[in-house]
């Protein structure tokens, strides 16, 4: 409910998100604000990331509810890098519940039919097995709610779930993306949409923001084991995927894809989802004015 | 014998319900969901004629068509879960007990070979009408279009109300997971024609008010195939002496089959149901091999032989001479794999097993109405915007009985182009209004994508400069799969549509 309360009180006093965000930077002031690691296997990656941040006890708190948003939109198996990698969904799930989550639910809105998506992405198999919450989206638990903060978004229909949630983690994975030159954690979020989520194209960076206004994940988690260069973001051939064993963690939602946009070799500046949502408060764009800490497993 | 026939009655009809249930995606059963089709000798005969080649994987049907020529009806009796459906319906029916004798009932026998004759004939000449009326067809079409999308509207509406109710949300969100990981679909169902297939079928259970198993006695073309096929069966119905005519075997008899004199058996409609003896009070009545016994003649004249065969002549040409055959069908996109059109039409039943695998991965293929002409009615086509076809997917191959769809490997498939997608420039977002979209392109399941774009810069009405993505569609990588208009957002009329044009039709070699 905390997170309810929070989205309550930041619609009706603006002046709360302030307060808020500035409180969150000031809480983890010695740990980093962005780790990346490298050169390891998706496990590993996770666990090293996530220490460093000062243990996932610091976002998931005893008996949350915890909705994880993996990218399990396509038809598409790990390998070709349409979809957040299976393991390490499967490592953030075991990390939850030894930090005392009550649930972790896992749903997306997917673009394929949907059990193909469930069952080819890997997902559902890997986090079922470490006891998460996988399950298909209901269209009657759509919920058309307002966006208080949004500009071009006034309302739109939300995943009751994830409006109730303690705590949302956002998992997505580095892909190219037509419209956006990128797919990361912003837009990732789409997968809590219902409604046609087509019109959502139309001025799609600020509507993007919109979202990002809306949901605000504890943390984020940017999948870049595999990375999917182009053709995105269904992918599907494997000459279009690099492998890089990369993973960025952090909780700044705008640092993250900041982050990930210069995987992509492209200035984070470029993107117009990232600068609008650094101008309305979203996060930093300017990553020489966070804390970035960068961790090599290979040794 | 009548439990017996009643366990083995139930049993089939269950079996026929699993094996439609199982035909959904993964479709990682060993059992092939078509088992019934396949069996079934009326549409082997017809498609293999039509088709004019022994079509083998409708050679399983021999396996009730050659038991029959010995033993009957047995099929009707004990395995058709149509028959067994109306047997059920018939707990439920209150008849006039007059109804059942009145002799008036019994001059509509011959329809039945009508429709029999009319099959052959219309096959003859290569058009399949066989599906129309076959029952394991008829029956799996609307369990498709029909009876699945109202108990999957129904067991879902109910939940739903139940979901509201907070205290016991969990365990409904339980019990409905359940649901869906077996029987419930996670996408809504809904099916093209459903109406008119459900009347049809109401109305073949609302004839059971007049007789029992109206429908087998006097419309079955199945039940007329196998009643000739029983002509010289040797398994009978044999009378003794004991007889007392107390009449009671010939009013339980549900085919009708026992003579006012309760000795003769109409040995083309006997379905050894051997109802006439269990209720035979002083047991004279015995089924065994038999060389002699003494049968009805056979309710079909060389008159209306030759009636029949003309009514498939006229209903044959019906098929082919009407204008929706002639006109354009350039927007009837086959199922991936589909035979060429005439092939494709000659071998298709109609029984919607393609649909139904296809409503549980991209839900793109319906049964058409009059798109593709009478002949094409009730056939397979993919109808966008409410459904595509899943890249990733072959099933619907998997399934049809006839081969009418090809079985392909992931790879042939994913290589056969169903179509062409083309631009409504008048409709799509960037080319008529000039504002970004790219849902399609983002959508585009081949690598590298068949929707492309040029960037260009367009001025808005106030006066702006803006860079707007244009999409186009790069024929030689298209292949019809529609998920591009499935997901176009504009609204009404998509800014982007499908023909068959390109499409690749023609055999594989195996």
């Amino acid at each position: 409910m905390q997170r309810r309360d929070f989205l309550k009180a930041t619609s009706k006093f603006g002046i709360g998100v302030v307060a808020f965000s500035s409180l969150r930077i000031h809480a983890s002031t010695e740990s980093p604000d962005l780790v990346v690691v490298k050169d390891g296997e998706p496990g590993d990656l996770l666990t090293e990331a996530i220490k460093n941040l000062g243990g996932m006890n610091q976002f998931i708190s005893k008996d949350d509810v915890v909705v994880l948003k993996p990218n399990m939109s396509w038809d598409r198996v790990p390998e070709q890098a349409a979809t957040t990698n299976p393991e390490l969904v499967a490592e953030v799930v075991k990390l939850c519940f030894n930090a005392g989550a009550k649930k972790v639910k896992i749903f997306d809105n997917t673009l394929n039919e949907p059990k193909r998506c469930y069952k080819r992405s890997g997902i559902e198999t890997a986090a079922k097995a470490v006891g998460a919450n996988v399950f298909h989206v209901y269209e009657r638990k759509f919920k058309k709610v307002s966006f208080p903060e949004g500009d071009l978004i006034k309302s739109w229909e939300l995943y009751e779930d994830v409006l109730e949630a303690d705590k949302v983690i956002n998992m997505p994975i580095a892909k190219h993306h037509s419209i956006g030159g990128v797919s990361l954690g912003m837009k990732n979020l789409m997968g809590f949409l219902g409604g046609n989520r087509g019109r959502f194209h139309r001025d799609f960076h600020e509507k993007i923001v919109d979202l990002n206004t809306m949901i605000r994940p504890n943390l984020t988690i940017l999948d870049a084991y595999r990375m999917l260069l182009r053709n995105g973001p269904s992918g599907g051939n494997l000459a279009d995927v690099a492998l890089t064993k990369t993973l960025i963690v952090g909780t700044d939602p705008i640092a993250v894809d900041a982050y990930g946009v210069t995987l992509f070799k492209q200035a984070p500046e470029s993107k117009a989802f990232l600068t609008i949502g650094n101008k309305r408060g979203l996060g930093q764009i300017d990553l020489n004015k966070i804390k970035i800490q960068t961790i090599s497993l290979s040794s | 014998m009548q439990i017996a026939r009643r366990i083995t009655q139930v049993l089939f009809l269950l079996f026929f319900l699993i094996l439609f249930v199982l035909a959904a995606y993964p479709y990682e059963s060993f059992l092939p969901s078509d088992l019934f089709l396949r069996l079934d000798p009326l549409i082997g005969f017809t498609s293999s004629l039509a088709a004019r080649k022994i079509i083998l994987k409708t050679l399983l049907s021999l396996i009730v068509f050659l038991p029959t020529l010995l033993l009957g009806r047995i099929f009707c009796g004990w395995m058709c879960p149509l028959g067994t459906t109306l047997d059920g319906v018939d707990k439920f029916v209150k008849r006039k007990r007059d109804n059942q004798e009145k002799t008036s009932l019994f001059r509509f026998r011959w329809f039945k070979y009508v429709f029999l004759i009319t099959i052959f004939t219309a096959a003859l000449f290569s058009v399949q009408i066989a599906g129309y009326l076959d029952p394991i067809s008829l029956l799996t079409r609307t369990m498709v279009t029909v009876i699945y999308p109202i108990f999957v509207f129904i067991v879902d509406g109910f939940i739903g109300s139940l979901f509201s109710i907070s205290f016991i949300e969990n365990a409904v969100f339980s019990v409905s997971e359940f649901l869906r990981s077996t029987i419930l679909p996670v996408q809504s169902q809904s099916f093209q024609g459903s109406i008119f297939v459900g009347l049809i079928f109401i109305a073949i259970l609302s004839l059971s008010y007049f007789q029992k198993r109206f429908w087998c006695r006097n419309l079955c073309p199945l039940g007329a195939l196998l009643g000739i096929s029983s002509k010289f069966r040797l398994y009978k119905r044999i009378v003794s002496d004991d007889c007392t005519s107390c009449s009671l075997c010939h009013k339980q008899c549900r085919m009708g089959a026992i003579e006012s004199d309760y000795v003769t058996t109409d040995q083309y409609e006997c379905i050894n149901c051997m109802d006439c003896q269990t209720v035979c009070p002083v047991n004279a009545i015995e089924f065994k091999f038999a060389k002699k016994a003494s049968s009805s003649k056979f309710s079909l004249d060389r008159r209306k032989t030759l009636q029949a065969g003309l009514s498939g002549l006229i209903t044959m040409s019906f098929f082919k001479i009407d204008k929706f055959n002639t006109v354009n069908k350039e927007q009837v996109i086959r199922p991936p794999g589909a035979l060429e059109e005439p092939e494709f039409l000659d071998r298709c039943v109609r029984c919607g097993e393609c649909v139904r695998i296809c409503s549980t991965s991209g839900a793109g293929l319906q049964v058409t109405a009059l798109e593709s002409g009478w002949e094409g009615l009730s056939t397979p086509a993919l109808i966008t915007p409410m459904g595509y076809c899943e890249h990733n997917c072959n099933l619907c191959g998997k399934v049809c009985p006839t081969g009418a769809i090809q079985d392909l490997t992931m790879k042939q498939k994913q290589e056969m182009k169903m179509g062409t997608a083309h631009f409504h420039k008048t409709r799509c977002i960037p080319w008529y209004y000039g504002d970004n979209c790219m849902v399609c392109e983002e959508h585009c399941p081949v690598s590298p994508k068949a929707i492309q774009f040029t960037t260009r810069t367009v001025t808005t009405i106030d006066g702006r400069q803006r860079e707007v993505f244009l999409p186009f569609v790069e024929e030689s990588l298209c292949v019809g799969c529609g998920i591009c208009t499935k997901v176009c957002p504009v609204v009404g009329e998509k800014g982007i549509y499908l023909t068959n044009d390109g499409e690749t039709r023609f055999q594989i070699d195996t």
